[in-house]
């Protein structure tokens, strides 16, 4: 089956075991760097020739390559940043993903040119915001995972960036300057940076939640497959599965279905309902749960499963 | 000499906070700010507000620091130009687009990047400058070393000296409105959120259960916490006099009109006793004082955590936390 080349499929790889330990085959662009913590394992934030590496890697493979940037930084960090964005540039790669304005500012001022991403933490919630991150050179836009679909069909109506979707994958629930595990140190006997690979999960009750360190994220995973034909249908092309803290297993497992599952969904419609719940079993299979996020209007834990369903028109 | 803002949660803390002593107070309009509703105003308390305040020679800001949906803009203008129409000093915003919007709209207004902005660094500070934030409202988070910069950059800088703080950076937290979230809209096009701090509902402050952590192998703790503590900044303050903060703020609209008017006494009182004599200032009976303003201020956080409980577990007819009772006890502790 072709791939279809109009439909972006990315993920976000932390460091350099991980991507060579990962098939990236169904992917067509890749996030560097994991934007939560500086001490992350071998981060590509901070490993600048392990990230020269990972370009190159990538280019071979034919993929677009983004660069992520320190989700929360301190003034005293913003040299990091930039120095971590400066060998990217040299190293090649396609774009930036920003989180932070001060960053996008800097990098607006500091990198004419650059095409840069405005990620999850940027919290762009109106067409406004977007408009502004516009003229500091943001091409792209995640919108906050809190907006419901029809608040995200207006920011896309309302301007001409490229907007990016959470399809698949845990949902970030927070982020603070201090890292809530370095407290567990004593008790599990396990250190920074091992501590975070751990995927320790909160549990109370029937929810769940998972400690990266410095950052929260859902413990169910945001799935969206039921509903891809309607994504796609409304214009959406750039999809991510977030697989920054995730297995090789899950990394490779999500995108081969939800490639399968658009090539499907693009080139013959009528027939997608009949591979759901092959693809559902697949990812069943890797995940530990499912949600939908914010995107209809509900609690970001709430799964509102079934087949295909309309999405809901922008206002 | 800086400024001392205080809450007002109603009109009668308006006037409360006025007589205390501060120099300036900050309310919201319903829906637009980052407390539940009991806790915001209608526009005639917000107008019977703006009179009280200036009456008493007091500035009065607004808050308007949620984050709207697209559509919401144009009413988000036409609420501010009532406000501004009938006097407000200033305005305290978080959506990017907004703030630019309101400043090119209002361009006299003095408008502030609230905490919720989440500005960590000389360059975010310089963002929201360039859009039209003439003064920052610092993270709790951040360093002295980092406020010192900001003065020394020539920036108009807030701090909060009596709050509380999460776990996460405010303004970058979800966790409630993963668990617990609903909407209404009204007629005005205008929506109302239940659960979503950021975007003006109340938190369901979820953060703030016990948790069973367990990882990959098998190991589990019981009971862990998110850590979540006061913030009094009583020792700081004269080095926050001494940098040049220009205002000292004081959270807390959820709370009484007593103890409200309790707390903006104490620090209107250190304040002047700083400045008065510097040399002589001493922390230690301004902690004692403060000590019985603590466990009162605790005694209603508690409690109305322990309410949240209870209501969210009846709100949704699901209780998803089946012991909200027992919570609630614990909060009692």
């Amino acid at each position: 089956m072709t791939r279809n080349l109009s439909v972006e499929l990315n993920t976000a790889i932390p460091n350099l075991q991980t991507l060579q330990a990962s098939d990236l085959a169904a992917y067509d662009t890749v996030y560097l760097g994991a934007p939560f913590c500086l001490k992350y394992e071998g981060n590509f934030l901070t490993h600048e020739e392990d990230l020269r590496q990972a370009v190159e890697i990538l280019r071979r493979q034919g993929k677009r390559v983004f660069l992520s940037t320190y989700a929360i930084p301190l003034t005293t960090q913003l040299d990091a940043v930039r120095k971590s964005v400066a060998c990217g540039v040299e190293a090649g790669v396609d774009g930036v993903e920003i989180h932070n304005m001060g960053v996008a500012r800097m990098l607006a001022r500091e990198f004419s040119g650059l095409s840069l991403v405005a990620g999850s933490f940027a919290n762009v919630y109106t067409d406004m915001t977007a408009a502004v991150l516009q003229e500091h050179g943001v091409r792209r836009v995640v919108p906050n995972h809190e907006l419901p679909l029809d608040e995200i069909n207006v920011l896309q109506q309302n301007s001409d960036l490229e907007i990016e979707l959470l399809v698949h994958g845990k949902i970030p629930l927070g982020v603070s300057e201090s890292c809530f595990l370095l407290g567990y140190q004593e008790t599990t006997g396990i250190h920074c940076p091992d501590l975070c690979q751990q995927d320790f999960r909160l549990r109370r009750e029937d929810w769940e939640m998972i400690s990266l360190g410095k950052a929260v994220v859902s413990g169910k995973d945001m799935c969206m497959i039921e509903h891809l034909p309607a994504l796609l249908g409304a214009g959406y092309r750039v999809f991510r599965l977030e697989g920054l803290s995730e297995s090789v297993e899950y990394r490779s497992t999500v995108a081969q279905v939800y490639r399968e599952a658009i090539d499907i969904a693009v080139g013959n419609r009528a027939r997608f309902g009949d591979h759901l719940p092959d693809y559902l079993q697949r990812l069943d299979r890797v995940s530990t749960g499912f949600c939908n996020g914010y995107y209809f209007g509900l609690p970001g834990r709430f799964y509102r499963n079934g087949e295909e369903s309309d999405l809901p028109a922008a206002v | 000499m800086p400024e001392l803002l205080g809450p007002g949660g109603s009109v009668e803390m308006v006037q409360a906070v006025v007589d205390s002593g501060a120099d300036t107070v900050y309310v919201g309009a319903r829906g637009w700010s980052r407390r539940r509703a009991d806790f915001e105003m209608t526009d005639d308390d917000v107008r019977r507000s703006i009179e009280v305040a200036h009456a008493g020679g007091v500035k009065i800001r607004m808050a308007f620091n949620t984050q709207p949906r697209s559509v919401e803009v144009p009413l988000l203008l036409r609420a501010m130009e009532r406000y501004v129409g009938w006097g407000i000093d200033g305005a305290i915003m978080t959506d990017v687009g907004c703030i630019q919007a309101v400043h090119q709209a209002f361009p006299e207004l003095v408008i502030h990047a609230s905490v919720g902005c989440t500005i960590l660094n000389l360059e975010d500070c310089f963002f929201y400058r360039d859009l039209g934030a003439s003064q920052i409202v610092a993270d709790v988070k951040l360093s002295p070393q980092e406020i010192q910069a900001r003065k020394d950059a020539g920036l108009g800088t807030e701090v909060l000296i009596h709050a509380n703080t999460c776990y996460t950076y405010l303004g970058r937290c979800w966790m409630s409105s993963h668990i617990r979230y609903d909407t209404t809209t009204a007629q005005d096009g205008k929506r109302y959120y239940l659960g979503s701090p950021n975007r003006g509902g109340l938190c369901h402050r979820s953060c703030l259960q016990e948790w069973d952590m367990t990882g990959t192998n098998g190991q589990t703790i019981p009971r862990v916490h998110m850590r979540n503590d006061v913030f009094f900044r009583v020792r700081e303050i004269p080095s926050y006099i001494s940098m040049g903060v220009d205002t000292l703020k004081i959270q807390g609209r959820e709370y009484t009109v007593p103890l409200v008017s309790e707390i903006v006494r104490f620090y209107r009182d250190l304040v002047d006793a700083y400045q008065a004599a510097p040399a002589l200032w001493r922390p230690e009976p301004w902690m004692m004082r403060l000590a019985d303003i603590e466990a009162q201020r605790d005694a209603q956080r508690n409690r109305m955590t322990a309410d949240l409980y209870e209501e969210a577990a009846h709100a949704f007819e699901q209780p998803i936390f089946s012991d909200a009772a027992g919570m609630a006890a614990q909060c009692e502790l």
